[in-house]
């Protein structure tokens, strides 16, 4: 049976025929991206690798060659590991609620048949929002005092919490605030998933009285790993390459800066704020290399799992 | 699609469970209805408070209802003092343009993979999927460097060519090609058409939903994107609406009416893109996540 | 669809504001040749100044009075106002549009960064025969004044103002605590001991907090620390910053009276914010309040009994400030136009400065400084005499308002204060990190 669901949309891809010659058009065809492609990833990334050799400025005009300096450089800087250290504590942090959260609620969603519009509706809209104006709303509902959140803590009996600004609750307040805005993105890959479930592997279930939660546990959230994975794979990449959220809030919402900015923002300040865009080059490239790491774990991880299945 | 509606209570009676499974669809309604509360809240708190009048967005404890009445006062002041439009404008020029060159370039190459066969095709693919693993995030500084050099910082070409290179139009639309039986190609080759009117005339046509799918997916992205433009603009005038609302600052102090007012002014136009395309978008995300 | 959206906001628009609607619909017809918006300077044809500003609050209230003024007397000559967010964000953008070629043509920057800007070739030199044809000429202005705006023997910067740190107090408060003298006005306070006794009387009378300031904040700690710091007579780094000469017995005995405040005396909360720094002293629960003069436009509008006096002598007179400058991004001068509009408008700025003195600051142009309106103006006026002894932070290319030098500082001295840290490591970590800035290659 999952088989038989995974494989459907993969076997399509093989029958178009090779007439072995070349033929120029193909060339014509991909040469316009291919043309962007190299002036607007490919030739940047290069500049990149080159610049992180050199004491380039955004302001000076002379650079010298420093081989390896901005990479020992960046090994010994605390700044450099910490700001890495909250990048990868908001990725540990986010991915959880919001591949788990939006598969309970696709889950629900799929049970509850009214009103689905609804649900999708304010589970999604958030999603189509620009960063600025989910930092700007959450920035607002975090306020002490006259903030909504703490005002229904303080009409609760709570104490109020200082959700920017305490170092220990920042980040938090950061995921929070992404779990609200992005979910929705998760939560329709997971419907999509769930509808590709054919109907009668669940009849077939009941008729063998498998109750509601048995047939999630044994068949709906085995057949969704491949929606998982790619859930999983898509929301890691999102979280580690934080910045707008955070820089937003730190910049103009009074979000705790020492217990929350992320590489990117660091990368960002030390190449546009302090001009050292060869030591910011070699920070991206560190980080490149660990996004690689990540992304080949999982590779492996995700060719394993589909060959189990 | 036929999924899309599948029915618990028609499902029940005919397992003999009505009982059980209603109960479930029903608590799992409730669950469901409640967190979609909490997910709106936000939302409407900034409406209710970009309707307030200044003072009354400070009161404690809060209230939903203010007590000097509604006001579109706090719009006014953002659509008649700021940039506002200016910025509407360029975000909408951009993100159409970028969407229009990431739609036909996507397309093109993958046409050129799926359809015609030339020496190097599977080694270019390949090059161009391993592109997906670039962060875009990484490249600032050397795109900015670029950019500089070709005296494209503060402009809309600035802001847009970087925004075109996306392997994932590609990767879709070769996906959706491969998809698809060529006896319809083999028949206009017979009638002598060139490739690029098979591309255009037949391939296109029938790709109607790979374009939709990529051309919300990037129009969305594009139009909500900050970093970029926040580097590759330094000033008001060229700003698209993501940069805007969060770099300049009313010379007034904070004001959370008017902040509040050009939040929900900056989320509108997709807010409202989406009720109206509600089905074509969740279809295209679908889409779109599912085969990249 | 967004095309419907446009029209209709167009529409409602036109009955607000005509002009924004010609703007945009022009915007939207010159967006068709998209090649012709690339890489032109700003306002090419007509004259025009964009003048890029960190203002907000009272003192962003004050600029947009001076702004018209300049208005109404210069009708040949539009303004372009922009004022971003304070800090790195604003100097950020100010370098970066300056690189890339599209600077504003007239900019504020704070003093401090001169160190970070002329070196870089940012900043446009200004002939003193130039400014004095616009009456901003090098008699206009203090000596030491003058002799900060230049860098390496050139004039670089238009100073408008100083602002010092100073002592806010409660005039009712003090009065109850029996800290004032038969004319009303505060008796002079001296010394470290004389300071906390008087902040223990105002704190009998508010039964909360002797003195606000704000520990939690990224720049005020900074700013108190080297308000002391500089009374001991210390320095921080070397005249070419590369080197730190960071005292340790001076830093420590700074950093530990900051601590008596805090934890020691519990004089003041520390960890209050600087918003709630300014709502404590306005509601009446702190005698006294330390922060920047700029501060003085919220008070008088919370319509509160309070005056000002300069920042007490606790182990010297000296007390830390900064400059609003006025600057010209490099670029500016190529067009004679273009720099003639710039220095219009910033002459009209300073002449205009006595606005800006009754938010507090004290102004840097003489023919204000010296008029008999800024004198009678108090309790504004009261503090004048501070800008001769005002220490400024030092000039390197990392340092000054909103640098990473001071922000840095700020946290260790925000732990010791809370008393997580003891002063001497709080000093330790700020030399520290200080030391990693000057060992930092520099990009200038």
């Amino acid at each position: 049976m999952a088989a038989r669901a995974e494989t459907a949309g993969v076997a399509q891809s093989k029958k178009e025929g090779s007439r072995g010659r070349t033929d120029l058009a193909g060339y014509l065809f991909v040469a316009p991206f291919l043309l962007a492609y190299a002036a607007f990833l490919i030739f940047p990334v290069l500049l990149g690798l080159r610049m992180s050799f050199f004491n380039a400025s955004l302001v000076g005009t002379d650079s010298q060659f420093l081989g390896l300096a901005n990479y020992r450089e960046l090994l010994g800087d605390s700044d450099f590991w910490g700001s890495l250290w909250h990048t990868v504590l908001f990725t540990l942090l986010s991915t959880p609620p919001l591949v788990i959260l939006a598969l309970v609620f696709a889950l629900l969603a799929n049970r509850a048949i009214p009103a689905r519009w609804f649900f999708r509706l304010s589970f999604f809209a958030p999603w189509v929002l620009p960063s600025s104006v989910v930092a700007l709303i959450w920035v607002w509902l975090y306020q002490p005092g006259f903030g909504l959140i703490n005002s229904y803590l303080v009409m609760l009996g709570l104490p109020e919490v200082a959700w920017l600004p305490d170092e220990s609750v920042a980040m938090f307040s950061v995921v929070i605030a992404t779990v609200w805005w992005t979910l929705g993105f998760n939560f329709i890959l997971y419907l999509a998933g769930l509808q590709e479930i054919p109907q009668d592997v669940y009849d077939a279930a009941a008729t063998d009285g498998a109750g509601p939660f048995a047939q999630v546990r044994w068949i709906t959230i085995p057949l969704l790993t491949r929606t998982t994975l790619l859930v999983l794979t898509l929301q890691i990449f999102a979280s580690l390459n934080v910045f707008d959220q955070i820089y937003i809030m730190n910049t103009s919402g009074g979000l705790n800066y020492t217990a929350t900015r992320p590489i990117i923002q660091y990368i960002y300040e030390q190449g546009f704020t302090s001009y050292r865009v060869g030591f910011a080059s070699a920070m991206s490239y560190v980080f490149f290399m660990l996004v690689l790491v990540v992304g080949l774990a999982q590779f492996a991880v995700s060719s394993r799992r589909r060959r189990d299945a | 699609m036929a999924l899309d509606t599948p029915s618990a209570p028609e499902r029940s009676e005919a397992t003999g469970k009505p009982l059980q499974d209603r109960v479930m669809g029903w608590i799992a309604f409730a669950v469901l209805t409640l967190a979609a509360i909490v997910w709106l809240i936000p939302l409407l708190w900034a409406l209710d408070t970009a309707l307030k009048t200044e003072a009354d967005t400070t009161t404690v404890p809060v209230t939903w209802i203010p007590p000097s009445g509604f006001t579109l006062e706090s719009f006014w002041q953002i659509l008649s003092a700021g940039n506002m439009l200016r910025w509407y404008f360029n975000s909408f020029l951009t993100s159409s343009i970028i969407t229009l060159l990431v739609v036909l370039l996507g397309s093109l190459a993958a046409f050129g993979f799926s359809r015609v066969a030339f020496r190097g095709r599977r080694l270019l693919f390949l090059v161009i999927i391993a592109g997906l693993i670039i962060p875009p995030q990484i490249l600032i500084v050397p795109l900015f460097a670029e950019m500089d050099a070709l005296g494209f910082v503060d402009t809309y070409w600035g802001i847009i060519l970087p925004q075109i290179a996306a392997p994932l139009s590609v990767f879709i639309f070769k996906q959706f090609f491969d998809g698809i039986p060529h006896e319809l190609e083999d028949a206009a080759r017979v009638d002598g058409a060139s490739r690029f009117r098979i591309y255009w005339q037949i391939w296109m046509p029938l790709a109607r939903p790979a374009i939709a799918a990529v051309a919300i997916f990037t129009f969305v992205i594009s139009w909500n994107n900050f970093l970029w433009p926040f580097i590759i603009v330094t000033n008001t005038d060229m700003m698209t609406i993501p940069v805007g609302i969060a770099t300049v600052q009313s010379s007034y102090g904070v004001r959370y009416a008017d902040i509040m007012a050009s939040a929900v002014l900056a989320g509108l136009p997709l807010i409202i893109v989406f009720l109206f395309f509600q089905r074509q978008i969740v279809q295209g995300v679908a889409g779109t996540g599912l085969k990249g | 669809m967004g095309e419907g959206f446009g029209n209709g906001v167009g529409r409602r628009v036109r009955r607000v504001s005509r002009r924004r609607f010609l703007y945009g619909a022009g915007a939207a017809l010159g967006g068709l040749a998209l090649s012709s918006c690339s890489g032109a300077p700003l306002g090419g044809s007509g004259r025009i100044v964009h003048f890029w500003n960190l203002f907000g609050g009272g003192d962003g209230a004050r600029l947009t009075d001076m702004q018209s003024n300049f208005v109404d007397s210069n009708p040949g000559i539009e303004l372009e106002s922009t004022t971003l967010t304070w800090g790195a964000p604003y100097y950020t953008k100010l370098s970066m549009s300056t690189v890339g070629g599209r600077p504003p043509e007239v900019a504020v920057m704070h003093q401090t960064r001169l160190g970070a800007y002329a070196p870089a070739g940012l900043l446009e030199a200004l002939d003193p025969d130039m400014l004095a044809e616009y009456d901003i000429g090098p008699d206009k202005f203090l000596p030491e004044v003058l002799e900060s705006a230049k860098f390496e023997g050139e004039i670089f910067t238009v100073p408008l103002d100083t602002h010092p740190q100073v002592m806010f107090y409660n005039t009712d408060i003090a009065k109850k605590a029996g800290l004032l003298d038969p004319n009303g006005e505060l008796k002079p306070i001296e010394g470290p001991d004389a300071v906390i006794e008087a902040f223990k009387k105002a704190k009998e009378v508010t039964k909360e907090q002797g003195v606000s300031f704000a520990p939690a904040d990224a720049a005020v700690p900074w700013r108190i620390f080297y308000t002391l710091y500089g009374q001991l007579g210390g320095e921080v780094l070397s005249p070419d910053a590369k080197e730190v000469i960071l005292d340790q017995e001076k830093a420590e005995t700074a950093v530990e009276y900051m601590v008596e405040l805090t934890v020691g005396e519990e004089l003041t909360s520390a960890n209050q914010d600087y918003p709630a720094a300014v709502a404590q002293f306005q509601s009446g629960n702190a005698g006294f309040h330390w922060n920047g003069e700029w501060e003085v436009t919220t008070f008088e509008d919370a319509g509160m009994p309070f005056s000002i006096v300069p920042f007490p002598n606790i182990f010297g007179n000296r007390v830390q400030a900064d400059r609003h400058t006025f600057v010209i991004p490099k670029g500016v001068a190529k067009d004679r136009r273009r720099m003639d509009a710039a220095l219009t408008f910033v002459s009209s700025m300073m002449k205009n400065s006595f606005i800006w003195a009754q938010g507090g600051h004290i102004p840097a142009y003489r023919p204000i400084l010296e008029s008999q309106r800024y004198k009678d103006l108090t309790p504004q006026s009261n503090y004048a005499g501070v800008a001769d002894n005002v220490v400024l932070d030092p000039n390197a290319w990392f340092s000054g308002s909103g640098s990473d030098m001071e922000t840095q500082a700020a946290i260790p001295l925000q732990q010791a204060m809370a008393g997580g840290i003891k002063p001497k490591e709080a000093v330790d970590t700020m030399r520290a990190s200080m030391q990693e800035l000057v060992d930092t290659p520099s990009p200038l």
